[in-house]
């Protein structure tokens, strides 16, 4: 009985420290202080009163591209992923991927906004409208394509095995690969090769990091996409004494909106109308991606 | 080179230093009512302010960074706190319960002879909290209290999770341009927030010498 008791006050406390939270969250919300210091800040899509039910398949369609453009940005969630988002040298962003999602805005009438997120996060930023599309060289997995709305792909792209310049010799096969120690980025195509082949391996949070775990020799190898370790190992880069083996698959980039919204097929018609008109083609060329763009 | 990263870093520092400004001047006032809460006579106020605690010193931060922060969306489909703002509430209730039991600890070792010998000569409660307490827990609070302001300035470090660019995010972007160094770097700032730290407490520590 008096255990009961204990559990039911456990309960009971829990309940209430949940309020309370949501209470605080409420009551410091207007902060003065919350300022324009965070450049993340801007991001929330602040007085949409807009209650689109984020999950379900139609209702959703209605209205997120109204949505967007009621807000008049849209905002683009991405990692500082070179060739495809980077920042120049006066910090605006460019590459393949930004230059065509400032187009896409563009073409919906509407400002772009590029907000640098935690990749472990894409999704839940995409339900909870922190971002309004995840385009960022984003392979096309189950787990994005179970969690959002995947526009169709618009470029190739592998996973492969980097190791030392000097050990490559020896591992040119996939049979080759077992008994070395992997690092790749948690929850990345490349994860899921390595769980494929069996291989053991330590989940980094970024494919930057696992090639640190090789450059630093705390692991053997990582794995990466093919146009990452096109652009980041090798002669001329930071990572001179790295280099690239085994492709473990193919794969392709798409991007991703929310569940159900009609932005995606908004993204599909306009991509075939750029690649018609040759500008894709003109914007991969500028930055070196040309061969992985697939034809339209 | 150096400079330049230099400058980028204490971009990233300024969002610490201000997350955690803000965090003390919200946190601290609120930790003293929590106190106050956790010492109640009233016992169902006391068992519902501890389970709070229990709650919040009992989570990871980063964990309630997470749900301050995607929460409304996810459960309730509503609009985000700004990134900064939801850093900030999560800050602030984590570290008032921590403050909370410095303070109580504070409070409760002073002698409770003081408070009898407070009624006896016919001052109030309050005169006696204000008079007599209060600079004690002051002094006994030092120590304990830097360490959770040194401790704070490391934490801050977590709501890069929420895309909020503070100093290790800026050091770790620099990663991908195939640049370790800066993320090590970020260290040395650290340092010297935290040196400044310590000789302030030292400094309070040495003027409140006249209560042995």
């Amino acid at each position: 009985m008096k255990r009961k008791l204990t559990a039911l006050a456990l309960a009971l406390g829990l309940t209430f420290s949940l309020t309370a939270c949501g209470g605080g969250a409420g009551g410091t919300a207007d902060t003065p202080s919350s300022g324009e210091t965070t450049p993340a800040e801007s991001t929330t899509p602040a007085g949409s009163t807009e209650t689109t039910p984020v999950n379900s398949e139609t209702p959703a369609a209605e209205s997120d591209m109204a949505y967007v453009k009621d807000k008049g940005t849209l905002i683009v969630g991405m990692t500082d992923f070179a060739p495809m988002d980077y920042k120049d040298d006066s910090g605006e962003w460019i590459g393949f991927d930004a230059d065509m999602a400032k187009a896409f805005a563009e073409s919906l009438g509407v400002e772009v906004e590029f907000l640098e997120i935690n990749w472990d996060n894409k999704l839940m930023e995409l339900d909870t409208k922190g971002i309004d599309v995840i385009w960022n060289g984003m392979t096309i997995t189950d787990e994005v394509t179970e969690g959002a709305s995947v526009s169709e792909a618009y470029c190739n792209n592998g996973q492969v095995v980097v190791l030392p310049a000097e050990k490559a010799e020896d591992y040119q096969t996939v049979e080759s690969l077992s008994g070395l120690n992997f690092a790749v980025e948690n929850g990345s195509a490349g994860a899921e090769q390595l769980d494929l082949l069996g291989l053991t391996y330590v989940a980094k949070t970024t494919q930057a990091d696992a090639l640190m775990e090789v450059a630093s020799g705390a692991s053997d190898a990582c794995v990466i996409d093919l146009l990452m370790a096109g652009a980041m190992i090798g002669e001329g880069t930071s990572y001179p004494e790295l280099t690239y083996t085994v492709q473990l698959n193919s794969e392709e980039y798409g991007v991703a909106f929310r569940k159900g919204s009609d932005l995606t097929e908004a993204f599909n018609s306009f991509w075939k109308d750029a690649y018609d008109a040759g500008t894709v083609m003109e914007v991969a060329t500028t930055y070196g991606v040309q061969e992985s763009v697939i034809e339209k | 080179m150096l400079l330049s990263v230099s400058l980028t870093l204490l971009e990233g520092l300024v969002v610490t230093l201000e997350l955690f400004a803000l965090t003390l001047l919200f946190a601290l006032p609120l930790g003293l009512i929590i106190s106050f809460g956790s010492m109640s006579r009233c016992t169902p106020l006391r068992a519902v302010v501890k389970t709070i605690v229990w709650v919040i010193r009992g989570t990871p931060l980063m964990l309630q960074i997470l749900v301050v922060f995607y929460g409304p969306g996810l459960m309730f489909d509503l609009p985000l706190l700004p990134r900064f703002t939801a850093a900030v509430v999560t800050f602030v209730i984590n570290y008032a319960c921590y403050f909370s039991e410095i303070f109580r600890g504070g409070i409760q070792g002073v002698p409770v002879g003081q408070q009898e010998a407070g009624l006896v000569l016919g001052m109030t409660k309050r005169q006696i909290f204000f008079k007599v307490t209060l600079l004690q827990v002051v002094k006994r609070i030092v120590p304990p209290m830097g360490n959770e302001f040194i401790t704070l300035v490391k934490d801050t470090a977590l709501v890069r999770t929420i895309s909020v660019y503070e100093i290790i995010w800026m050091g770790e972007s620099y990663i991908k341009k195939g640049m370790i160094w800066p993320l090590f770097y970020t260290a040395v700032f650290y340092l010297v927030v935290n040196g400044i730290l310590t000789l302030l407490f030292g400094w309070f520590e040495k003027k409140l010498d006249y209560f042995k």
